[in-house]
């Protein structure tokens, strides 16, 4: 297995009310590749700063992130936008779907930033809708859809372009219990059948049980 | 790219808004289509009477007819001068007096000027496409008038079989209605010349010569030689320019009242525009921050939101547009400024005047629309992680 996610001596410091708060302090984080690792900490502890950073939504103060094989400090914003459509998926807490697309038109979005043909990627999307079982929903808005569905389909999104790694922040925040069990279940069957790297911030004890490794971060340091 | 859907959705989903912003835009591009359309009905009346082989002689100075004033014995000398056409045995040339009379019109609706020419035999036949419609022309010498499809039955006795005074105690027959191809004729009241002459006092004198000429490449020898007496004092024109100058006042008032008014509302819309366009992008920051996330980069963003705000611009130009076609079933009258009398316009509406109307819409909706989008394009996609 060769190291998927590496952060190394990573500082991010934010301006508030001119005082300088510094977030993460030194961190140093390995992933390896087909991991699922699980992110936890109280809030504020610097949780969704490092998988921001991780997913090339922000950089760093100072120190490295290189996210499969990709030194994402070294790369102009354009260039962190080619590279997040083309290597992660994205799962949110509020799922995120765009409320006046169709699911099969939400999961197809990462697709028209390719070079595929308009067949292919309706092939495509219909696939990974049919991986989380809503095969029967291709043509269903967001607001005809529960909660877990919705997630479902974010999760399709997030794996329709055949991505190194997932990030997912919270994926179970806003779900009921059954559906959160449905959804960890769905992200276990991604790990470990489809061989995906993921990296999950969570809450919530009973979800990062369904990790491999569970990482605790505290006051930006990892305890 | 980002799918046009998306907009489109979008705009059918905030209803209100959409509707709202749109309906400010189809407000200005109604104004600004129906001043264009009056333009080119003026354009289409003032100008439609013009042939390029017809000449008209007016005395050095004057601007219009109305204040042109030549000795009717001097009608032979334009008559002879060279590349006179002939026709029916003499030279093809009218000497024609243009006077206004104020009459009431119908309905109690105030008073207005209308014009009355005073024609010879030939004038018919000066024009392209002067046709009487219903009655006959009127006899010379006698007290008959024919009028103008335009203004029949706008006054009170001007309509087919009826009469009405020329002047106090002159009372004229209405004997019969024509149409000129839409040209300002159809504002007028025909006489016999002796007849306007006689009632309005000015014996032994014309406004101006109507003449045919044997090709439009005569004219400049005509001029050279109607113009070379000085002591004539007359100034030969084209019939084509003589029109297109008679319009210029009116078209230049409908074009700078159209344009003012249209360029304000038009301020007004676009900030219009640029509310909706924000209020729109505020509430969509999340999903926003998700394209951006998922890898959208900023320019595809700003297109998109472009896109938005052009078509919603252009719905509502569609909208005004549409509104001012209608116009074309309406007549109105207005003064005209050389004449100082009547004239009854339509709207004529053009598919260049539909085109630069949506064209500006359209520019409306990129004004308008730009600095939202560029907000869009610049939301970070950490947004899109904040629950």
């Amino acid at each position: 297995m060769s190291t998927q996610i590496e952060v190394r001596k990573v500082v991010k410091s934010f301006e508030r009310g001119g005082q300088t708060l510094r977030v993460l302090d030194a961190l140093d984080l390995q992933i390896e590749e087909g991991s699922f690792d699980a992110l936890m900490g109280p809030s504020g502890s610097g949780k969704s700063t490092l998988l921001n950073l991780i997913a090339g939504l922000d950089r760093p103060t100072s120190g490295e992130v290189i996210v499969a094989g990709a030194s994402l400090g070294q790369m102009s914003e354009a260039a962190q936008a080619t590279w997040r459509s083309r290597t992660l998926g994205f799962i949110f807490q509020s799922y995120n779907l765009i409320p006046v697309l169709t699911a099969q038109e939400n999961v197809e979005l990462p697709l028209l930033l390719t070079n595929l043909s308009s067949a292919e990627r309706k092939r495509r999307s219909e696939t990974a809708l049919r991986v989380v079982g809503l095969e029967q929903r291709m043509g269903h808005l967001p607001r005809m859809l529960s909660g877990g569905q919705e997630q479902r389909v974010a999760i399709a999104r997030a794996i329709v372009n055949d991505p190194a790694v997932i990030v997912a922040d919270e994926p179970t925040g806003d779900l009921d219990r059954q559906s959160a069990d449905d959804i960890l279940t769905l992200l276990q069957k991604l790990n470990t059948e489809l061989g995906k790297t993921i990296l999950m911030v969570t809450h919530d004890p009973m979800a990062a049980e369904r990790a491999k490794t569970v990482h605790r971060l505290d006051k930006g340091r990892l305890a | 790219m980002i799918p046009v859907r998306y907009n489109l959705r979008s705009l059918v989903v905030r209803k209100a808004t959409t509707a709202a912003t749109s309906l400010g835009i189809a407000l200005v591009v109604f104004v600004l289509a129906a001043s264009m359309m009056l333009v080119s009905g003026i354009d289409r009346t003032l100008g439609a009477a013009g042939r390029a082989d017809n000449a008209i002689v007016l005395r050095r100075g004057s601007d219009a007819e109305l204040n042109s004033i030549i000795d009717v014995q001097k009608v032979g000398l334009v008559a002879a001068a060279p590349g006179v056409a002939t026709a029916g045995g003499g030279p093809a040339v009218a000497g024609e007096i243009v006077v206004v009379a104020t009459m009431n019109k119908v309905g109690g609706e105030g008073f207005t000027n209308v014009l009355i020419r005073g024609v010879t035999e030939r004038s018919a036949s000066l024009r392209g496409a002067l046709t009487v419609v219903e009655g006959r022309a009127p006899s010379p010498g006698a007290d008959e008038v024919m009028i103008g499809k335009q203004i029949r039955g706008r006054f009170p006795g001007v309509d087919l079989g009826q009469s009405f005074e020329l002047k106090k105690n002159r009372a004229v027959k209405v004997v019969g209605v024509f149409t000129d191809g839409g040209s300002s004729h159809e504002s007028e009241v025909w006489g016999d010349v002796e007849l306007i002459r006689s009632s309005f006092g000015r014996a032994g004198v014309v406004s101006g010569v109507r003449v045919r000429l044997t090709s439009p490449a005569a004219f400049d020898a005509f001029k050279q030689s109607v113009e070379g007496d000085k002591n004539l004092g007359f100034e030969a024109l084209r019939e084509t320019a003589f029109l297109e100058k008679q319009s210029e006042g009116l078209r230049a008032f409908v074009t700078a009242l159209g344009a003012s008014i249209a360029f304000f509302f038009s301020v007004g819309a676009m900030i219009g525009a640029m509310i909706t366009m924000y209020a729109s992008i505020a509430n969509r920051r999340r999903e926003i921050g998700t394209l951006r996330a998922l890898g959208f980069p900023r320019w595809q963003i700003l297109l998109s939101f472009l896109i938005e705000s052009i078509t919603l611009a252009l719905a509502g130009g569609a909208l005004g547009a549409g509104a001012a076609t209608a116009l074309k079933l309406v007549s109105f009258s207005m003064m005209n400024f050389s004449t100082w009398s009547e004239m009854v316009f339509t709207f004529q509406p053009t598919p260049g005047i539909l085109g630069g109307a949506m064209a500006f819409a359209g520019v409306m909706g990129l004004v308008g629309g730009f600095f939202p989008a560029l907000a869009a394009a610049r939301t970070s996609p950490v947004v899109a992680m904040k629950g």
